[in-house]
């Protein structure tokens, strides 16, 4: 009897405790952190970076490390996403529209010492398209075959022929980069941190395309992990995987601008209201994934609450594979109907938050306002059930738990808003909640056992194409459907040399996509990133592209 | 044997004398004692109070739990919950729905589980304890046999914490409120297992048996129809006080995500774990379904321990 009395004890002890801890105000001076001279920026992130070689990356914990090391070609432009010079001055496609000039910056050396020049971009593109074994795996160069398809040899049936073709260069300063189509992706896809310039010494001295073990259990060369050598205002000092902390420092050689801050230290803290705590306390002064329900009490606190301008989409998938009542176009049509977005983004998306109307952003160009719009419309829906046979509809609906995504700030309490209003109008909900990696993702993303989930996406450049042709340019287990003339639309599109002419295909591709209503776009939601009082000189970026560099300590 | 054990076979002992030379039979006995303790009527009052909750909540509640007006309404914004007003005396929840409802709503939901699962632990740790227990009394070498074996796997059950087994079980069988029943029954099965196997095992030495035995009454009938009801008191205490721990691991199940997948159904863990991030901002949202597990786990604690003095011959005055 005793222990359990004392199990008892213990669990309404630890209860009190935490619904006390709910009254505590933390009243401690969060002006607190650094010594005498504040030139450390400590920034409090989700998660550990995987690996620190961005050619190899695709999570945001490690591409933000990336993006201070290293540099690319072109670059998105200060809190935008327009392309603007990096690496490269200028460029310039010839007549065809395969053939690109890139002019470089001159008087740029390496982390290690060595010089930026043209054959140093070579070696760069020819390493990624050179790649073998297990760098052709999707896990390990995923940016690469997402922009350039497939590589020198492919070495699986399932890669498409490469976009890439050849790199020369032609004086130290200028270099061609040859594509075998005009595409879209030019140059936009060449800011992607992915495509940063590494030393190509440093490259060679570790080995940093020598990925070893399996591809459920990759293992990554020194260069990878001890060794990134980039161009960037700040270089790699060290990383204390234990204590999950990792250091980068000012690169007093910089070509441009230097850094003001020395030393700037990702420290991983996964939990949310822990890193809230952290900057309160002055553990931390800085950071990222802020819960819309904590930007205006920080504010308020005098934080330095940065909102970044909404580039993603949340949406609601709709797999044509799983429930065969979701084949009907009138079925998909009544589920957007259905749907009370504008009180979903009210209630549960940070302030500056928008009802979505397409499966893009309007920063986007391409974006139409005279698409079919899908208003919350009650009678409409179960009137369109109806008509398809559909009224005692009964639908699985998969949802994340114990994560945040900058689209999606909490996935459980917008399944519920959504299962709700899809029980108002008569479906059924069978709710599944999975772990977000690997569960959910494999759950939605393969096989045809899924009717409904939540995902979203954030734009990597200022391209409708890396929006909704990344979603629908191609038969998808996610969505189950096969729809050639879209697909067609969207080859068509991409391969448009003329800007303007393209703008006006993705136009027709975001009003084709209304009216087939593959699923249902939700919201624009702008994800905050927080800084500590005094800290100032870091823009938000849409592409969560913020750069260190001028931050600085007032 | 650990203390853990120890105490569980302390208990036991309880059932060993216990037969009262004025007639008076054990149970009679034990409720006059209860009646007489202050402790045990604040404990049955907050039962009473509780199951009648959970019995008529839904007729009591204002709105239905689920509907979510506030989300409609609108005045639901990231960071600002209304709180308590005349027509919500709780307030909204996050979700913009009534959280007075949803108290009243949930203690149905919160019994179920807490009797559910302790009505698994007492059936298949009762099973398991009185068959250990009958072999053990049975004697020879068959009877060691299995009653060694029996306890060692109990044991063995017994060694890992409660509710990292608890929620190993819940993760293994996927969400859902089966789960959590079946989850938090398992972790109190040794418990009921040792008592009962212990309490049997004491009275086998009693002189009631020797006396059944010399009458030449069959072992195996003593140890159904004698030894076995009389040993079931001290499973009785503990299982009035497994309600209360289970009603919390069931809270801790559901807080961690391991509970009902229809989250819209209240519970009070649930309503706990969803409270979490409006700590700052509406404590309260925290605090009631948090108190309502505290006083149902202190009415079932104090009411356990009352019936644990009233049945302990050993406080006899």
């Amino acid at each position: 009897m005793r222990p359990s009395r004392r199990r008892a004890a213990i669990a309404v002890a630890a209860v009190a405790v935490l619904a006390a801890s709910g009254c505590a105000e933390s009243e401690r001076d969060s002006s607190g952190g650094g010594g005498a001279v504040k030139d450390t920026l400590v920034f409090g992130v989700a998660g550990d970076p995987k690996v620190l070689d961005p050619s190899l990356a695709s999570d945001g914990e490690s591409l933000r490390v990336a993006r201070q090391i290293f540099e690319t070609l072109v670059r998105p432009e200060e809190g935008g996403t327009k392309a603007s010079p990096g690496l490269a001055e200028s460029w310039t496609p010839d007549a065809a529209g395969t053939t690109w000039t890139f002019k470089l910056r001159s008087g740029v050396k390496f982390h290690d010492g060595t010089d930026f020049n043209a054959e140093a971009v070579c070696a760069n593109f020819d390493r990624w398209y050179n790649s073998t074994g297990l760098m052709q795996s999707p896990d390990v160069t995923p940016y690469w075959q997402d922009v350039m398809g497939g590589f020198a040899k492919n070495e699986s049936a399932e890669l498409p022929p490469s976009l890439f073709k050849s790199c020369t260069a032609k004086d130290a300063t200028t270099v061609d980069l040859a594509f075998t189509r005009v595409s879209s992706k030019v140059p936009s896809a060449l800011m992607l941190p992915s495509f940063a310039i590494h030393s190509p010494a440093a490259l060679k001295q570790y080995e940093a395309s020598n990925i070893t073990g399996t591809a459920d259990d990759i293992k990554y060369p020194s260069y990878a992990m001890e060794h990134p050598t980039g161009t960037g205002p700040f270089k790699f000092k060290s990383w204390d995987k234990p204590n999950k902390s990792l250091t980068i420092e000012r690169n007093d050689a910089y070509w441009g601008d230097k850094a003001k801050l020395k030393t700037v230290v990702f420290r991983t803290i996964s939990d949310e209201n822990a890193r809230k705590q952290a900057l309160r306390s002055g553990d931390i002064q800085g950071y990222d994934l802020v819960g819309p329900a904590d930007v205006e009490p920080l504010k308020s606190e005098g934080f330095n609450v940065l909102t970044r301008p909404a580039f993603n989409i949340l949406y609601m998938a709709i797999n044509q594979k799983g429930n065969p009542a979701l084949a009907k176009p009138e079925v998909r049509q009544a589920i957007n109907y259905a749907i009370n977005r504008q009180a979903l983004v009210d209630s549960k998306l940070p302030p500056g938050a928008k009802a979505a109307t397409q499966f893009m952003p309007d920063t986007v160009e391409g974006w139409n306002a005279d698409v079919k719009k899908y208003d919350y419309n009650v009678e409409e829906a179960k009137k369109l059930l109806a008509a398809a046979g559909a009224s005692n509809l009964k639908l699985k609906f998969h949802y994340p738990t114990e994560v945040t995504r900058p689209y999606m700030p909490s996935p459980k309490d917008i399944y519920e808003l959504l299962a709700a209003d899809l029980k108002a109008v008569g479906i059924e909900v069978e709710g599944i909640p999975l772990k977000w990696s690997p569960d959910y993702l494999n759950a939605t993303t393969s096989g045809s056992n899924h009717d409904l989930h939540l995902l979203g996406w954030t734009g990597d450049y200022g391209d409708a194409y890396n929006f909704i042709g990344t979603m629908f340019d191609r038969q998808k287990d996610e969505w189950g459907f096969n729809n050639p003339t879209l697909f067609a639309q969207f080859k068509d599109a991409d391969t448009t040399a003329d800007q303007a002419a393209r703008v006006e295909k993705y136009k027709a591709l975001n009003a084709a996509i209304a009216e087939f209503a593959p699923g249902v776009p939700i919201s624009h939601s702008p994800p905050a990133i927080v800084f500590g009082k005094g800290l100032t000189g870091i823009t938000p970026s849409p592409l969560t592209d913020e750069r260190f560099v001028g931050a600085t300590f007032s | 044997m650990s203390t853990k054990t120890d105490k569980i076979d302390a208990l036991g002992e309880l059932s060993a004398v216990k037969q009262d030379e004025h007639g008076v039979s054990l149970w009679t006995e034990a409720f006059r004692r209860v009646r007489r303790n202050p402790s045990a009527l604040v404990g049955m009052a907050i039962l009473v109070l509780f199951v009648l909750v959970a019995i008529i909540g839904p007729l009591l509640a204002p709105y239905s739990p689920t509907d979510t007006m506030g989300i409609r309404e609108g005045v639901i914004r990231p960071g600002s919950i209304p709180g308590p007003s005349a027509e919500h005396w709780l307030g909204y929840d996050h979700q913009g729905r009534d959280q007075f409802s949803r108290l009243l709503v949930g203690a149905r939901q919160t019994l179920l589980v807490g009797i559910v699962s302790t009505l698994i632990g007492l059936t298949v740790g009762a099973l398991i304890g009185g068959v250990a227990g009958a072999a053990a009394g049975l004697g020879g070498r068959v009877g060691r046999a299995v009653d060694s074996v029996l306890m060692r796997i109990v044991d063995m059950l017994l060694a890992l914490p409660s509710l990292l087994l608890a929620v190993s079980i819940a993760a293994l069988l996927g969400a859902s409120l089966t789960t959590v029943m079946i989850a938090v029954g398992v972790v109190s099965v040794p418990v009921f297992a040792r008592l009962l196997r212990g309490a049997m095992v004491a009275q086998s030495g009693g002189d009631y048996v020797l006396a059944a035995t010399s009458l030449g009454v069959k072992r195996s009938r003593i140890a159904l129809t004698h030894i076995l009801p009389n040993s079931l008191a001290p499973v009785i205490v503990q299982a009035t006080l497994t309600l209360a721990t289970a009603i919390i691991e069931a809270a801790a199940l559901s807080f961690l995500g391991l509970g009902n997948p229809d989250t819209s159904t209240p519970e009070w863990g649930l309503m706990l774990a969803d409270a979490q991030p409006y700590l700052d901002g509406r404590p309260g949202l925290a605090i009631f379904p948090a108190v309502g597990i505290i006083i149902t786990a202190l009415g079932f604690t104090l009411l356990g321990e009352a019936l644990r003095e009233a049945l302990d011959p050993k406080l006899r005055k």
